[in-house]
This record gives C-alpha cells, sequence and structure tokens, in this order.
C-alpha cells in the first residue's frame, strides 16, 4: 500500500527566487516537470485511496473471504456475482431502489423546477428566497433524518399532531409498507428539491430577455413561449441535475439507516442498506465485494451518461 | 477549457503509462492481499486461552473498558466500577464505552474484524459468543474459571447461557464444554401491568393478559392494551416473537439436527406467530410497529400502555417520576404500576436477557490480565450483593436471594421468579444473520407487509439457508 | 451557455426582468404566484423551524398531543446538556464536535493542497489524455461509500487506521481532491494564461508566475471551494460510523445519530445538538453563496 503522504507535494515558494532569473533554456521540460510534480500527488492519492481498494475488492468478488473470520480466501470464480444476480432478496432491493430513485427524483424535478420558475418570474426578493429555500440541502443527512423521523412519528409527531386537527386520522409514516417509502421518498425530496431548484434558476435566468421579446412581439402564448423558449434553454442544466441526483439517490444509505433502518421488514432497504447487511452483519466480505462492484457499474454508467451531456453542454 | 488541444487523446505512451500503473496495482494488491491472509491464517485457530492464573498486575494508571450499548445498566456500571474496584486496585479507571443498541453487534464485530479494539471487555450477549469464539475473538477462560471461579455459587444455567460455547441446552449446563465468559447482568421480559385499570393480580395465562388488554382499552380510551418490541433492528421483533413461540409450545430449531425448516413453523410456532400477529397487535397503538425498549418505556411513563413487556434492566426510568406522568413520588408510581413474571400458556417459558463479560484478545497483556482481575473480583460473593443494591442484576444464587437484590427494585422478585424458566435463541456464529432475518421477518408480519403464514414461513427457509450455507460456493450472506 | 450564477443567486433585485405575462393577465397570477412561493417556503422551512423550536422546549411540552405551537416555556437546558456533561465537565457530544472540527479541518487544508496545484496545472499544461484523467478523477467522487468503506476497511485494519483520526482525514481527503480540482480548474480557466506567459518574458519562471501572478487571483475560489469540501467532510457519515468507534475519536454526526436508541430518547437534545451541528454549515454555505452552483455540482456545471 503506498501511503499518501502530503509531504511529498512540491511547495511553489520553495524553488522560487526572488528576482527574476533568466528565461530558462529547458521551458518545454520544466513545464512538463511541473505538471508532473502537480498532478502527480494527487494522483497518486486518488490511486492509493480509491483505485487501489476498488481493485482489492474487486479481488475479493471473486473469493469467500470473510473479514472476520479469517482464513484463506478461497477462490469461488463468478460464483458470487451469479448468486447476487439471481438472488430475490437482490432483485427486491433493485426494485425498491428504482421505485425510490424514480420517486424521488421525479418528484424533487417538478418540484424544483416550479420554485425555480416561480422565483425567476419575480424581480424583489430573489436572492433571499433563494437562500432561505436552499437550508435543508446543507443539513447533514443525519440530522434530516432523525429530525423527520421525529416529525412522522405516529404518536407524538408533529404531522399526525397537525393531520389530527384537520380532522384526519393519525398515518403510520414509517411501519407500512407504502407510507414507508413514501416518507423516504418525500423527506429526500425535502432535502434535495432546492438542489434541482439551484440549477434550474441558474438556468432560467440565463434565458436572454430578447428571445422572450422577440416572441412577445409574436403574440406568442405563454405556453408556447415557455415551450419553446424556456424549456429548451434550460433542459441541457436540467438533464445534469437530473442524473447528478439519480447517482446520489443511488447510493442512498444514511436516510434509511436512520429513518426506517429498513422497515417495515425489508420494504426501504435500498441496495446499498441491503449491502452494508451483507458485509457488516453477516460478514461476507467476498459477496458484498461482488455487490458492491455491481453497484459501481452501475454508477458508472450513470455518470459516464452525465459526463457526456456534460461535454454536450460544455461544447454548446 | 483553454489548453485542450486535444493533444492526442488516448495517444500510444498515455496508454502504456495506465497499462503500466494498472500492472503495478495489480502487484501491490496481490502482495497486500496475501499478506492479509497470511496474517489471517494465524488467527484463524479458535479462541486464545487465558492464563489459569492472573498474570501479575501492573502499577501503572490503567484504564479497563468495556463495551455495551447505551443503557441506565451501563451508567451504573461505570459508576459501581469506579466506586468500589477502586479500593481494590487505586491505579485502575473503568471506562464503559456506550454505542446505540442497534449498532451494538457491528461495533463490537467490526472492532473484532480490525483486530483491535478500544475495549478490553466485551459485553457480549449471550448470542454472541459463538460467532466471537469461532473467529478467535475472545479469550478462552476455562482454566482461568476452574483456579478462581467458584462454579457452584450460580445457577448452571446462567453460567452456561453468559460463557459456554458451544450451547447449553435449556435449563442445563455441560460440565464439560469451555467457558468464554462469566455472567455481569442477568435479565429476561418483565410484565408491566397498570394496577389501577386491570386490577392488582397480574393476569396468569397468555389468553388471560389478551383479553385483559382488551378489556382496558376498550374501557380507557386514549390508552392502548399492549406495547411490545415491534423493531426490526438488534433482536427487538425476534425476542418478541421467540417469546410467544416459547409460550405457546413451540421450538426455535432442533440444535442437534441443525434443523429451522419445519421445527419453528410447526404448528405451535404457527399458532404463536397468529396470536402475535392477529391478537396481539391490533391492541398496540398505531404506528408503535418500530417501537423498541425506549418507546415501550416512554408509553407506560406517559400512561398510555395497560400492560407492557421490557427487559428488567431498561425498566429502573419507570420509577423516575421526572420521566413520568403516573405521579409525582416513586411510591405513587407504583401504586399503578405492578411488575409480574410473563403469563405462561403451554410452557412457562421466558426470554433470556442479560450478558456477559468476555475478554478481547486483541487486548495487551497488562489490559487483559487487568480484566481477569476484575472478573475475579465482580463475581465474589460479597460484590455481588453491592453490585446488586447498586442496581445491577447478579446470577450468583446467594446474591439473586439476598435481601439487597430482592428490595432493590420491584422488579427484581420477578428476575428471581424467572431464572428456572429462561430459554435463549441460537448461540451459533451465524447467530448475527439469523436473527436479522427473524426481525425483519416478524416485523414485516406485525406492521402488514407480510402475512404471518408466509413470513414465518420465510425465516424457516431462510434461516436453514443460512445454517446450510457452508457447503455452498459464493454468495453467502445474501 | 452563458448561465449567470452569480446573479441567479445574489440577494436583492438582480436585474430588470419583467415577467413577460404581467401584461395581460395583471395582479391576480401575481398573486396566485406570490402565495404559492410562500407555501412552498413555509412547507420547506417548517422542519428546521420545528427543530429550532424543539430544541428550547421542555421535555414534556416535546412530547405534547396537540403539538404546542407558541405557548411552551422556554428552556436552554438542551443547549448546555449538548456542551456539558451531566456530572459537569465536557460532554461525548462536545468532544465529537471538536473531534469533527479537526478531520474537517485538516482534511479540507489536505484537499487543497493537493487540489489547488492539480487544478492549475490540469488548466495551463497540455497533459496527455487530460480529458480521461479528469474524467476518472470525478468519477472516483461517485463511489458508492457503503462500498468503498469495505476495502478500505480491511486496509486500515492492516495498517492501524481504524478507529483514527487520521484515517478519517484520509478517507475524506481523498473524496475532496475530485471536487477541488474540478472546481479549482474552472477559477484557473478564467484567470487568462496571458498573465503568466508576460510575467515569463520579463523572466520570471512558470512556477514562479503561477505564484505571483495567478495564485492571488485566485483566492477568492479556493475559499469558496475549501469551504465547500468542508462542508461535505463535516455533514460525512457512513465513513465516520463504520471506520470510527470510541468516543475519542468519533465524529459529530455518528455522536449525533447515537442519542437515539437507547432506553430513553432526548429529542430535545437532538433538536439541540443538531442546531449547533448545523449552525456552522449555513454560515458558511451563506458565504459562498455566489458559488453554489458549481459547489454542489462539483464544478462541473458553472457557465
Amino acid at each position: 500500500m503506498s501511503d499518501p503522504a502530503p509531504s511529498t507535494i512540491d511547495r511553489p515558494g520553495q524553488v522560487a527566487s526572488a528576482t527574476p532569473p533568466a528565461p530558462g533554456r529547458s521551458r518545454r521540460l520544466s513545464d512538463r516537470g511541473l505538471a508532473v510534480a502537480f498532478i502527480s500527488p494527487a494522483l497518486l492519492l486518488l490511486l492509493a485511496m480509491s483505485v487501489f481498494p476498488l481493485l482489492w475488492a474487486l479481488y475479493l468478488s471473486f473469493t469467500d473471504y470473510s473479514a472476520t473470520r479469517g482464513g484463506p480466501a478461497n477462490f469461488v470464480g463468478f460464483g458470487n456475482y451469479t448468486a447476487i444476480l439471481t438472488s430475490a432478496q437482490v432483485h427486491l432491493r433493485a426494485l425498491t431502489t428504482v421505485i425510490y430513485v424514480v420517486g424521488a427524483v421525479g418528484l424533487q424535478t417538478v418540484l424544483g423546477f416550479t420554485i425555480a420558475y416561480l422565483i425567476s418570474r419575480r424581480t424583489h426578493g430573489r436572492g433571499l428566497l433563494t437562500t432561505l429555500f436552499l437550508v435543508p440541502m446543507m443539513l447533514s443527512p443525519v440530522v434530516v433524518g432523525l429530525f423527520w423521523r421525529f416529525m412522522l412519528d405516529a404518536q407524538f409527531g408533529v404531522v399526525n399532531s397537525m393531520l389530527g386537527s384537520l380532522g384526519l386520522g393519525q398515518v403510520e409514516w414509517l411501519t407500512r409498507q407504502r407510507t414507508a417509502l413514501i416518507s423516504l421518498i418525500v423527506v429526500d425530496t425535502w432535502q434535495w428539491t432546492p438542489f434541482i431548484m439551484l440549477i434550474a434558476l441558474a438556468g432560467l435566468t440565463a434565458v436572454p430577455k430578447y428571445l422572450y421579446e422577440a416572441a412577445s412581439i409574436d403574440r406568442a402564448s405563454e405556453w408556447f413561449r415557455f415551450r419553446t423558449i424556456t424549456l429548451p434553454l434550460v433542459w441541457p442544466l436540467l438533464l445534469i441535475a437530473v442524473l447528478f441526483r439519480a447517482i446520489e439517490a443511488f447510493r442512498l444509505f444514511d436516510l434509511v439507516y436512520i429513518l426506517t433502518s429498513g422497515g417495515p421488514g425489508v420494504s426501504t432497504e435500498t441496495l446499498s442498506f441491503h449491502v452494508y447487511k451483507v458485509a457488516f452483519l453477516g460478514f461476507n466480505t467476498g459477496t458484498a465485494s461482488a455487490y458492491g462492484i455491481l453497484m459501481v457499474l452501475v454508477v458508472i454508467v450513470l455518470t459516464q451518461l452525465y459526463l457526456r451531456y456534460l461535454n454536450k453542454l460544455k461544447e454548446d | 477549457m483553454r489548453y485542450s488541444k486535444r493533444t492526442g487523446r488516448l495517444s500510444v505512451p498515455g496508454r502504456k503509462v495506465r497499462l503500466a500503473t494498472a500492472a503495478m496495482l495489480l502487484v501491490t494488491m496481490t502482495t497486500a492481499a496475501a499478506c492479509s491472509d497470511g496474517q489471517d491464517d494465524g488467527a484463524k485457530a479458535s479462541a486464545p486461552k487465558a492464563p489459569a492464573t492472573i498474570p501479575e498486575l501492573t502499577k501503572d494508571p490503567l484504564t479497563l473498558s468495556f463495551i455495551w450499548f447505551e443503557w441506565p445498566p451501563a451508567q451504573a456500571l461505570e459508576a459501581f466500577a469506579n466506586e468500589e474496584y477502586k479500593k481494590e486496585r487505586p491505579n485502575a479507571t473503568i471506562k464503559v464505552n456506550t454505542v446505540p443498541n442497534a449498532n451494538w453487534h457491528d461495533a463490537m464485530f467490526t472492532q473484532f474484524a480490525a483486530r483491535k479494539t478500544d475495549f478490553d471487555i466485551a459485553i457480549l450477549d449471550s448470542q454472541h459468543i459463538g460467532e466471537a469464539v469461532t473467529n478467535g475473538n475472545i479469550l478462552d477462560l476455562t482454566d482461568f474459571v476452574k483456579t478462581n471461579i467458584d462454579v457452584k455459587a450460580y445457577n448452571p444455567y446462567l453460567l452456561a447461557a453468559y460463557g459456554q460455547f458451544p450451547q447449553a441446552e435449556t435449563g442445563k449446563r455441560d460440565e464439560n464444554a469451555s467457558l468464554y465468559g462469566l455472567p455481569l447482568l442477568g435479565d429476561t421480559w418483565t410484565m408491566i401491568y397498570r394496577k389501577d385499570l386491570i386490577g392488582d393480580k397480574p393476569p396468569q395465562t397468555w389468553d388471560e393478559m389478551i383479553s385483559a388488554a382488551e378489556k382496558c382499552q376498550a374501557d380507557n380510551p386514549g390508552v392502548s392494551g399492549l406495547a411490545f418490541h415491534q423493531a426490526n433492528g438488534s433482536d427487538a421483533a425476534a425476542v418478541t416473537y421467540n417469546t410467544v413461540n416459547g409460550v405457546y409450545g413451540g421450538n426455535l430449531w432442533d440444535a442437534k439436527t441443525r434443523k429451522i425448516q419445519g421445527v419453528i413453523n410447526d404448528p405451535a410456532g404457527q399458532e404463536a406467530m397468529d396470536v402475535l400477529v392477529n391478537k396481539m397487535k391490533p391492541l398496540t397503538a398505531k404506528g408503535s410497529g418500530n417501537w423498541f425498549i425506549d418507546e415501550v418505556n416512554a408509553a407506560v411513563a406517559q400512561g398510555k400502555a395497560c400492560i407492557a413487556f421490557n427487559w428488567i434492566a431498561a425498566s429502573g426510568g419507570l420509577l423516575d417520576p421526572k420521566q413520568s406522568t403516573l405521579g409525582t413520588t416513586r411510591n405513587q408510581i407504583l401504586d399503578k404500576l405492578g411488575f409480574a413474571t410473563l403469563p405462561s400458556q403451554k410452557t412457562n417459558l421466558v426470554p433470556l436477557g442479560g450478558m456477559g463479560m468476555h475478554v478481547s484478545a486483541y487486548s495487551s497483556p497488562a489490559n487483559q490480565a487487568e480484566a481477569l482481575n476484575f472478573m475475579k473480583w465482580f463475581e465474589r460473593a460479597d460484590v455481588q450483593k453491592k453490585w446488586a443494591a447498586a442496581g445491577g442484576v447478579p446470577s450468583r444464587t446467594d446474591a439473586l436471594e439476598s435481601p439487597e437484590f430482592l428490595n432493590a427494585g420491584p422488579f427484581n422478585r420477578v428476575y428471581a421468579d424467572s431464572v428456572p424458566r429462561m430459554r435463549d435463541m441460537w448461540n451459533v456464529p451465524e447467530y448475527a444473520r439469523l436473527v436479522d432475518i427473524e426481525n425483519t421477518n416478524v416485523n414485516a408480519a406485525l406492521n402488514g407487509a407480510k402475512k404471518p403464514k408466509e413470513a414465518l414461513d420465510d425465516i424457516a427457509k431462510e434461516q436453514q439457508s443460512v445454517l446450510d450455507s457452508s457447503s455452498r460456493k459464493g454468495g453467502g450472506g445474501l | 451557455m452563458a448561465v449567470s450564477v452569480n446573479e441567479a443567486v445574489s440577494p436583492g433585485p438582480v436585474r430588470d426582468h419583467p415577467p413577460p405575462a404581467r401584461r395581460r393577465s395583471g395582479r391576480g397570477r401575481t398573486v396566485l404566484e406570490v402565495a404559492l412561493l410562500t407555501v412552498l417556503a413555509v412547507v420547506m422551512l417548517f422542519p428546521v423551524l420545528w427543530m429550532i423550536e424543539t430544541s428550547i422546549k421542555e421535555n414534556r411540552d416535546v412530547y405534547a398531543v396537540p403539538a404546542k405551537f407558541f405557548d411552551f416555556k422556554v428552556t436552554l437546558d438542551h443547549y448546555r446538556d449538548v456542551f456539558v456533561a451531566s456530572g459537569g465537565g465536557r460532554s461525548t457530544l462536545s468532544v465529537s464536535f471538536l473531534n469533527s472540527v479537526i478531520v474537517a479541518g485538516v482534511s479540507t487544508v489536505l484537499a487543497t493542497v493537493l487540489g489547488v496545484p492539480a487544478a492549475w496545472a490540469y488548466s495551463r499544461f497540455a497533459v496527455r489524455a487530460k480529458k480521461d484523467q479528469l474524467f476518472f478523477i470525478l468519477s472516483t467522487r461517485f463511489m458508492p461509500p457503503v462500498v468503498v468503506v469495505i476495502p478500505i476497511f480491511l486496509m486500515y485494519r492492516q495498517v492501524g487506521l481504524i478507529d483514527n483520526a487520521l484515517g478519517l482525514i484520509l478517507i475524506y481527503t481523498a473524496f475532496n481532491v475530485p471536487f477541488t480540482i474540478w472546481m479549482m480548474k474552472g477559477f484557473v480557466d478564467e484567470v487568462p494564461a496571458e498573465y503568466e506567459d508576460a510575467a515569463m518574458l520579463d523572466g520570471y519562471t512558470r512556477l514562479q508566475a503561477f505564484r505571483k501572478f495567478t495564485l492571488p487571483l485566485l483566492v477568492p475560489g479556493i475559499a469558496a471551494t475549501a469551504v465547500f469540501a468542508l462542508i461535505f467532510s463535516w455533514n460525512e457519515f457512513v465513513f465516520a460510523i463504520f471506520l470510527t468507534s470510541s468516543d475519542d475519536v468519533r465524529t459529530a454526526p455518528p455522536a449525533i445519530a447515537g442519542l437515539i436508541g437507547g432506553t430513553t430518547v432526548d429529542w430535545g437534545l437532538v433538536a439541540a445538538s443538531s442546531v449547533v451541528f448545523a449552525l456552522p454549515v449555513l454560515v458558511f454555505a451563506y458565504l459562498v453563496r455566489k458559488h453554489l452552483v458549481a459547489g454542489v455540482t462539483l464544478g462541473a456545471v458553472r457557465r
């Protein structure tokens, strides 16, 4: 294992002298040297802390290694992979994760865009409004999870208390199959709608004014303007935001851990949560590694999409 | 992108460099993996042995650390040990690290897996012993116990439950089996009932208990009939089902043939699940499907439950007027709250709770010696009585029968009466997986996510496959 | 794409951007829109307000049904409990806050020291397969933490970094470096390379030119980037809960999560510690509000 010692970095100050020396003959070379010296420490750290562990996990994923039981890691070929891909338990978690990702990201996209649109039409107080709306996004998932758990408590939670004063009955937010997943989606939406809003707002404020002016001369209907001017211009940015959120939502662990710990039964267990159970409850490290590698593959596909759209965006 | 002149993306040297990097990484990876395997081989042998006699103790200041979950007995232990043990060993300080209950198993066993523990004495649940022993995480105390501990002073089953592996059958101890721990805190469920609502006399059978709860709930709007553990974390819902299963004459497994399929879901097991889901669950508060120790306590303290079940060791707070709406003094609360042993039905089994002390194999020799010395001290008759008076639940028979213990709390009599009736879960290395399967499925059944029969059959099937999985190649733990 | 992030979020009236519809549909619609915005704002902010309110309530009011919105007695006991242990002395929570400060602070400094020069180099030089390298760097940031933590756990076990602040610092640094590089590269791109070229004609070396002319211009960008790295490390939970165990090392997020799951839950204390924990983040986020869009997309979206 290479120890990513930060001391290897070249401090710019050490080489520089006070007076400008004669222009160096080997400028090309020194540029290259400089690039290597500046880039390699960061890359080495990433190789040591991201790539190397991942390769290790890749190796373990072909074995039956267990972190607690010790003993040699026996090679099992693709045994772990086939077991995971054919396991009904995994399919169940995959379905839960898909519902969660689609539900949460869909909801926050609609809401986030709506809020951004409404804010973009205001002349006054936009800065203040934006800042206020952004608060949930800055909170730690731990704080968000704990607090919603408190608010959604069926007995003394404030949400049921308010429903009660409206004459509605108690809802078991966290302990019924449907409502628990919905609660998870709602909490995630609460926290991350501001994210979509922020990016959509950036797109909306960038729509050149003259386009609207031209359209209003043409007496185009508002819906027409929205569809033909606003949306096409904001769409690429919005897509970036959606992909970004999808990646994040796919990785979700902490909110489940705190809000429902996967319950009732296993109906809110996401793939991440299941990996945790395999890895740290049963300590089936080999299986968990294979499971993790498969998840990473999904993330890589999503990331590729993300980067492709990003590229397109930058080229426009 | 000012400088992106596309200088030969994927140029040949670039690829070479990357290939070289990949090759280098592979080499490092295999060496690191190989060296990790080497180290694991050393630890593979089962639990290392503790010396028969306590090695010489250090005179330097020393901190003896425990790990437990966050609950009042943890604070009680730290205060008690620092007060009393310091009299014998002035240079020793006791620290009880606590983690959330749901995280307790993971916190201990990730440290065991790391081969480095920040605790010297692990307070393991009886069922964790199998996993810890098989992995070689805790010391084999057999020789130490022979020379230092008077085993006759104990109820043999308690000694077996908190220390023996392989597991003792219910109520029995195998004198030839190895011991890996000594009792720290005994525990079982107590029935907590509202004397002012259902009368002074506690229900004697499970049926009586259910109908009393039914009547009480109907008579007192806003108060629910029952409150018990239903959460899917820790061992919450699993213990609840196991308790009802025992009371209705079921069995969790056949230990000899390692059969769960067809045992836990036999007719008795089915009846127990039916009683739990269809008779008991309807009497609980709405949204109580994720309740565990603290929520049940809160419901009792707020006067929202007629009959509740909780661990005795976690019930002390119920008598604290500051946390209760039932009265402004301890006596006022005791006028309303009664504590009784669990009702019986087809059998009178009660769940075994409590934990033993187990010495971490990764702690330093000086700390291991101190740990052994502490355990020897802790099991002395006079110390056990003091522990009882300080709010602990001892395991020595003389301490259990002492007035110090019986008068310390209204539920202590319940414990003393319950000792001969206890039953534990499976004490096998696969415990964590087994209990998770049972927890999630019982929790699903209680919350309507699965039909009771379906949940029980799933438990049997999945648990059996965990026990049988050693023969399978790959995919363990799914 | 000319997205002006600064204008999107800077406070005060931004620019004359008359809603095109106003002329036709008049006041009624504006009122409706304002009302809708208000409702949405209230929904979004209510949980935060409720958290603050719970943190200053006495415990018996916390559990009151129906919930008490205004008529409760204000107490600051919970805030005291966050910092002071029940027997006097420092509470374990306050120790964890201190650990969070150290871990988040050091990892942010490290990520900045490693990331800024690399970002400059990527921006200025024709590095081989630059795009591939940059994309590789970004993709490491997207790994699911639960997956990464398994091999990291095994690795740390070998070198004794489990339950060690240095272990957390290293992994947070590794997660922040990709972000720092991407975010900073954007800032460096904005500084014309001609400055450096001119300086080099005067006889400065490339390095001196960077240090004397470019670096000072990057300071605001570096500050914004560092703040985002700080927020990430501050809020991180998954690595913290699996890689640390003792009170001396544990950071605040797992410590706060540990407040539930005992025999009683003190929601007032949970709320108070959450407020104390969230406050620095909100202050910092406000300070870098101009760079929020770039910050939350790991520097990927800026203009």
